[in-house]
């Protein structure tokens, strides 16, 4: 007569919500990213990227190189951690990539042909919810939460301890400490109903980034860069769901020993489609590009991106050791 | 309405057409004797509280265990066995096929209360529910109704015509005699059911007669489709479970007079854990279809206010006389699970389609199928035992509220003395209206009424409906009861009966714990000839297949109620002495 256990599955992801950590190159936070999890879940993630542009991928800042020719093999490995803090939804996160980047580089009438790799700088973030549902202590909290209006508090700060060659332009680690503080927000639009769920989801940010001393010999500095990402979501299907994603990056003014450069002025359009292999595990493919992107000093670049999440919590572990009851 | 004290029977003042009182008659559909919050609930009742605090509740009221034949009483003033719903049409027995009585519809050997309302000059209004008949002859307009939208079916969603089972999948409407191909936009049974009674009411207004108002309601019965703003008034409120709501309930029942002190409470149902002893999650998803069940309840409330309100802006509300009353016990089935249950069946495939919207956040939307179960039951028929399909009086008794002119009763009284019962509303409401039952109708001789009108009752020239030497019987699935004074026998399919003749002695045990036929045989035995007066008279044939038939197959085993047994399930953790803990331990 108890009926509990044909909601075990629903039950079971409590731990997927909100840990499809990434934090790709030229960007783009993935749909989804803010959603709330179960205070303790933990989350594992690799994010892979194949990406083609006038930029260095691994560069946050995406300063353009006129004429480049740049290709990337970028792989974001990942944990994440939940919690509550101050009676909020709380989230730490460490995210190293790692990759190959490789390409022809034009730089003060120079030309390069790089093939660089190893680990990039690794960066960590900081989530805590301002406005919102509060914080899901329990599997109840869980099937009970909806979003409706959410608004955090994000800081993100990357560690200058990535591979870096001051002889060439083209690196995976960035030689400077840089991060971001932003406000995501999430905007339930309808029903909660997994087939069904609908989402407004935007990131106002802002890039800051400090000077890297030794760019091939000269200072690097970089204006701060403001950046917003929007997202339209929608499940199609109970474990399907798809992403209408833009970006707009203005700012990231760079000057290479007191030789200012152009501010960046970008527009991408992109779209994701996410898919719930299980209870613990998602997978994510996603396709973006530059819009806009004729002039030689535009940002000209796209991404393929598949990102594979795994969650757990001890809870809902020893409920799938024990068959499923909740 | 000088009716009190002795007017409310002088036919010739009744029959000043002006004078006599509108009927309203509001049915709520398994809505169990303690949902209200007159009558003990929690649930937020302020509409039908209003009506109680302005009438009289009376807590001896009976139906019969299921809907159809309720409804069929109801409306014929005659035993279900001889008005045609002997059995409910969708469970009729091979034994019973083509026997007159259990024609699974409205026969035509009986008098429709609107009918006679309507000879009576009374204009005639029906909305909701009806579930006793879908043939052109059988529908509301051909049983004496001069206005209707009516459900023709016993039940389906609330939001469209979606209906059950693979063969039977819309769910058929009539508005004023016709059949219905769509149904209004922005259809919602409960607030589309009370809109049009409005209109009713005021379309019929010119004609300057009183009006009869039949006011169905489909809600709360499964599944529990709700607007969404009405979803989430409750969120948490039901986490404690049925055996504490249980309990809380008994306690205000207590406090409002509607029981006595020292009731006992009901059994547990022996298949449902102590629901403490559910996880947090189980509790919440329980609980949620409790949420759902209140916001039903708080629903139909809301819209019955509605209909009040626009009595009183009309200037109606003063003439008009309210009774208010479930048809049955609370739903204890999960009636999806019975219908479409069984993997690789047509109604198995047509659930999948039609009734698969299985999510905890979809509860109430279109597509999701929500009862709240045996133990939920349990709480909506506080203090009885058991639920609807069966002759406990979890399935029997009901909760009544009678309102309006006539009443000499005090204002918000409760009354527990008489025993009363559903065909007594066709006796009495044809004497409110100055109406007479006839012998004959068109040239059928008609079958007598068994019920007793109320009328000298309420009007304080009596104080009981019935004496202690009348009796009243039920069947159905072939199981049974039989009440006199403050006796009753019960037979009932195991696991819920024994399949033997029980014997409950209610003044003292309501909740019908103590089966006395050991001990007292001889009552026993004359109770058992007033059956067999009983089954003779009204044509009862015990049903030779019946739905609870194999119950006992499919429950766990049941055992003598002992509350607290095993300990182990109750027993916490010992805390030694804190001096006795080793050193360093401490």
């Amino acid at each position: 007569m108890i009926q509990a256990k044909k909601h075990g599955p629903v039950l079971a992801l409590a731990i997927l919500f909100a840990v499809v950590l990434a934090q790709p190159a030229f960007g783009q936070v993935p749909p989804r990213f803010y959603w709330k999890g179960m205070n303790g879940t933990n989350a594992v993630l690799l994010i892979s990227m194949s990406l083609s542009g006038n930029a260095n991928p691994a560069d946050h800042a995406n300063t353009v190189l006129p004429g480049s020719i740049i290709e990337a093999d970028i792989v974001i490995a990942g944990y994440a951690h939940l919690f509550e803090l101050f009676d909020r939804s709380a989230m730490i996160a460490v995210l190293l990539p790692m990759g190959r980047i490789s390409g022809d580089v034009t730089l003060g009438g120079l030309a390069f042909n790089e093939q660089v790799h190893g680990f990039g700088d690794p960066m960590v973030e900081f989530d805590i919810n301002l406005i919102g549902p509060d914080p899901i202590r329990n599997i109840p909290d869980f099937m009970r939460h909806e979003p409706g209006f959410s608004l955090d508090v994000m800081v993100d700060l990357a560690f200058p301890i990535g591979e870096y060659d001051n002889d060439t332009p083209l690196n995976i680690g960035q030689n400077r400490w840089y991060g971001r503080v932003g406000f995501p927000i999430v905007w339930q639009l309808g029903p909660w109903v997994p087939d069904r769920r609908m989402t407004l989801e935007f990131l106002p940010s802002v890039w800051l980034f400090g000077d890297n001393d030794d760019f091939m010999g000269q200072e690097l500095s970089t204006d701060p860069l403001f950046q917003v990402e929007g997202h339209l979501t929608r499940n199609f299907a109970k474990d399907l769901w798809g992403s209408l994603d833009v970006s707009w990056m203005n700012g990231g003014q760079a000057t290479l020993d007191g030789d200012e450069g152009e501010d960046s002025d970008m527009r991408g359009l992109g779209f994701t489609l996410g898919y719930q292999l299980n209870d613990h595990a998602q997978l994510t493919f996603g396709y973006m590009a530059t819009m806009g992107d004729d002039e030689p000093g535009d940002l000209n670049m796209d991404r393929f991106l598949i990102s594979l999440t795994f969650g757990w919590h001890k809870l809902i572990e020893g409920m799938d050791r024990i068959g499923g009851e909740s | 309405m000088a009716l009190v004290a002795g007017g409310l029977h002088d036919t010739t003042l009744a029959q000043e057409a002006d004078r006599r009182p509108n009927i309203v008659i509001i049915l709520a559909d398994d809505m169990g004797f303690a949902d209200m919050g007159s009558f003990g609930s929690e649930i937020p009742t302020p509409n039908l509280d209003a009506l109680a605090q302005n009438g009289v509740r009376f807590t001896q009221f009976y139906t019969h265990a299921t809907c159809s034949p309720t409804r069929s009483m109801l409306l014929s003033g005659v035993d279900n066995h001889l008005n045609g719903l002997g059995n409910m049409s969708e469970m009729t027995a091979p034994n019973q096929k083509g026997v007159p009585g259990y024609e699974g519809t409205l026969n035509h050997q009986i008098a429709m209360l609107p009918e006679l309302l309507n000879s009576a000059g009374y204009q005639t209004y029906m909305v909701g529910k009806w579930h006793m008949g879908k043939q052109p002859d059988k529908i509301p307009r051909a049983r004496g109704f001069d206005r209707d939208f009516a459900l023709l079916d016993g039940g389906g969603s609330y939001w469209d015509m979606t209906n059950l089972t693979a063969r039977n999948p819309n769910s058929l409407f009539t508005e004023d005699g016709l059949y219905l191909n769509e149904l209004p936009k922005d259809y919602y049974a409960t607030r589309t059911y009370t809109d049009k009674m409005i209109t009713f009411i005021d379309e019929g207004r010119a004609s300057g007669k009183p009006f009869f108002a039949y006011v169905s309601h489909q809600a709360p019965h499964d599944p529990y489709h709700l607007p969404r703003k009405w979803r989430d008034k409750h969120v948490g409120e039901y986490d404690m479970g049925w055996d504490i709501t249980r309990q809380k309930r008994l306690a205000r029942q207590v406090e409002l007079g509607i029981m006595p002190e020292g009731t006992p409470l009901a059994e547990r149902l022996w298949f449902m854990p102590m629901a403490l002893d559910l996880a947090p999650a189980a509790r919440a998803v329980m609980g949620r279809k409790m949420e759902l069940y209140a916001g039903m309840v708080e629903n139909l409330d809301f819209h019955v206010g509605r209909l009040v309100q626009h009595l009183k802006e009309i200037g109606e509300y003063e003439n008009t006389l309210f009774l208010v009353f479930g048809d049955n016990g609370p739903e204890g089935s999960d009636l999806l699970q019975m219908l479409t249950g069984t993997p690789g069946t047509l109604n198995y495939l047509f659930a999948a389609i039609n009734w698969s919207q299985t999510d905890f956040k979809a509860w109430g939307d279109p597509g999701s199928f929500v009862g709240y179960g045996p133990g939920w039951a349990q709480v909506s028929t506080t203090p009885f035992a058991q639920y609807k399909g069966m002759t406990a009086e979890g399935g029997l008794r009901n909760a009544l509220i009678v309102s309006g002119p006539g009443i000499a009763l005090e204002k918000g009284s409760i009354h527990h003395r008489s025993v009363m019962h559903v065909a007594d509303i066709m006796p009495t409401l044809l004497e409110v209206a100055g109406a007479v039952y006839p012998e004959t109708l068109e040239g059928r001789r008609l079958p007598p009424l068994f019920g007793k009108s109320w009328v000298p009752m309420l009007a304080g020239e009596v104080d009981v409906v019935r004496s202690d030497e009348d009796y009243l019987a039920w069947e159905i699935f072939a199981n049974r009861a039989l009440r006199q004074g403050h006796w009753k026998i019960r037979w009932q399919w195991k696991p819920f009966g024994t399949e033997e003749w029980e014997l409950f002695d209610l003044a003292g045990d309501p909740a019908e714990l103590h089966d006395r036929a050991s001990s007292h045989p001889e009552k026993l035995a004359s109770m058992l000839e007033l059956w067999e007066e009983y089954v003779e008279a009204n044509n009862v044939i015990i049903p030779s297949r019946a739905i609870f038939e194999a119950v006992d197959d499919s429950l766990p085993q049941r055992f003598p109620y002992a509350p607290g047994y095993p300990p182990i399930m109750t027993q916490r953790q010992y805390e030694p002495p804190a001096d006795l803990f080793k050193e360093s331990n401490k």
